[in-house]
């Protein structure tokens, strides 16, 4: 990657949650692009506003190409994943349906379904990971009931970092006829996609994580074939303003109200950019850095990690405890006294640290990203042995 | 096959529990913070200090209890760990190891701040 992007600053291990720094060339074409036509896109007769219609709609024809998709106008633009996932989940779902989802979910998929549950909309199964941290497509498929209407499975774990076998997961949905959603804000950026090949219905993602794209922008991307979706906010797209009647045309049903262009200017920059560096070139270094981070922390006695015997099927971050010590407490520590940002908690996945048994402190989570070096690994390694030889009070 | 009936109700539990101590009625959350920080005294914070194992407070635990209760009553908020470092004049690891349940458990729920509920 491009060395003269980085910062001076504290080690950041941060990335599952935003990827920090972005990459300078991405912010300052964004900057230059949003200066010339940060406008209204698609609203207004004016040049200008056709022109970041345009761009808007070249962006969808990107992200499309990115995920595999060959339906760019059923790329919808959204706030961020878990925004992408409400307007999914709740557009998706009907009085009655049953759904099937996973022990491994982020709260922006349990958390809307518990909410539907609770109005007494939907009823639905969540199925276990295994000792590795993956999900058996044969749990899933056994789930399914008559009245099942959809599965949604994460790609990636935010917690584990274990990638789940959606390929797998998708042909035998599609064989069982149920639509397959897909949180993929962990693994967008990180790990190829295809949406079409997989058989995914809907894939949530955001720009800010592995995107390499500022907050605020993330999207759906709809399979060509998804037809029932419903909106659940309704106002102007910039198109029929003269009827109550919110479109139905993708991919202004399921948007509304001014899009966030800025963000779409800047996933758009990050595309270029990924395309250029290759995600599968980014991806590789960033696991030589984690292999190298789980190597070193499972020699130090008194740490112990989840998940991470096998890192083939990974995206580049580890979650791990100091025994006797609130990981709260460790995050604090290398945070003040080594500068080291790193994630503390149950990372908005309670039921992964239930089925951990790291209910309810969690863990210390690390995740690497484009920008992190070696010698960032290094300290960190340096820093949890003297965490660890404290540990327990010393 | 559901997981989520009887656990979440263990993880979102953000139930209150009223304790009285010195006669006065205290609130607490479902970890033990104080509900309302207002209702500290040290009577309270020597009793939750011997609830986890420790005998009484010594002269450098009470400093960080005053750093921390100050540090609020001014700022509205906890120190970051910065100020924390900062004003105490002491790394943290050396404040970890000077309560038995460290810096959030001990130190910070001694001192009667509230409980940090950000991504937990």
């Amino acid at each position: 990657m491009h060395v003269n992007d980085m910062p001076a600053g504290p080690v950041y291990l941060d990335n599952a949650a935003t990827t920090f720094p972005k990459p300078v060339s991405v912010l300052e074409k964004a900057m230059e692009t949003y200066r010339r036509i940060g406008v209204s896109p698609g609203r207004g007769g004016y040049d200008l506003a056709a022109e970041a219609e345009e761009f808007v709609r070249e962006t969808r024809r990107k992200a499309a190409r990115f995920f595999g998709s060959s339906a760019p106008d059923r790329v919808i633009f959204t706030g961020n994943a878990t925004d992408a996932l409400n307007i999914a989940i709740q557009g998706m779902l009907h009085p009655g349906d049953h759904v099937v989802s996973t022990r491994l979910e982020h709260n922006s998929v349990l958390r809307p379904l518990y909410h539907l549950r609770q109005k007494r909309i939907i009823e639905y199964d969540l199925v276990p990971f295994d000792g590795k941290g993956f999900v058996d497509p044969a749990d899933i498929i056994a789930a399914i009931r008559p009245d099942t209407k959809l599965v949604v499975v994460t790609h990636a774990s935010n917690v584990l970092g274990t990638v789940q076998p959606i390929r797998e997961i998708g042909r035998r949905c599609a064989e069982h006829g149920v639509p397959l959603l897909v949180d993929a804000a962990q693994s967008a950026g990180a790990v190829p996609i295809d949406v079409d090949g997989w058989q995914v219905a809907a894939l949530a993602f955001t720009g800010h994580k592995s995107m390499l794209a500022p907050t605020g922008i993330g999207g759906i991307v709809l399979a060509g074939q998804t037809e029932d979706i419903e909106p659940s906010r309704f106002g102007g797209t910039g198109i029929d303003s003269a009827s109550p009647v919110h479109t139905r045309d993708f991919p202004y049903r399921l948007e509304a109200g001014t899009l966030n262009l800025l963000g779409i200017i800047g996933l758009s920059g990050s595309l270029d950019y990924l395309g250029e560096a290759g995600i599968e070139a980014v991806h590789a270094r960033e696991m030589e850095l984690v292999t190298k981070l789980r190597d070193g922390l499972s020699l130090i006695t008194g740490i112990d990690l989840y998940c991470a015997e096998d890192l083939s099927d990974h995206v580049a971050l580890l979650t791990a405890n100091v025994r006797g010590m609130d990981p709260h407490d460790v995050g604090a520590i290398l945070d003040a006294d080594f500068n080291i940002a790193v994630r503390t908690g149950v990372h908005c996945a309670p039921l992964v640290h239930e089925s951990l048994d790291t209910s309810p402190g969690g863990s210390v989570r690390f995740s690497v990203g484009p920008f992190n070096t070696g010698s960032d690994i290094d300290l960190t390694l340096e820093a949890m042995k003297e965490i660890a030889r404290h540990g327990g009070k010393g | 096959m559901d997981g989520l009936s009887e656990p979440e109700e263990r993880t979102w539990d953000l139930q209150q529990r009223v304790r009285v101590i010195a006669g006065k009625e205290v609130v607490f959350d479902d970890e033990g913070f104080l509900w309302r920080p207002e209702d500290w005294t040290e009577e309270v914070g020597r009793m939750l200090a011997s609830e986890t194992g420790m005998e009484g407070l010594d002269d450098d635990q009470w400093r960080v209890i005053r750093f921390l209760r100050e540090y609020y009553a001014y700022h509205g908020r906890a120190p970051m760990n910065r100020d924390l470092k900062a004003g105490l004049g002491m790394s943290l690891m050396d404040l970890e190891a000077l309560f038995p349940g460290g810096i959030r458990k001990g130190a910070r729920r001694i001192a009667g701040l509230p409980n940090p509920r950000s991504c937990t």
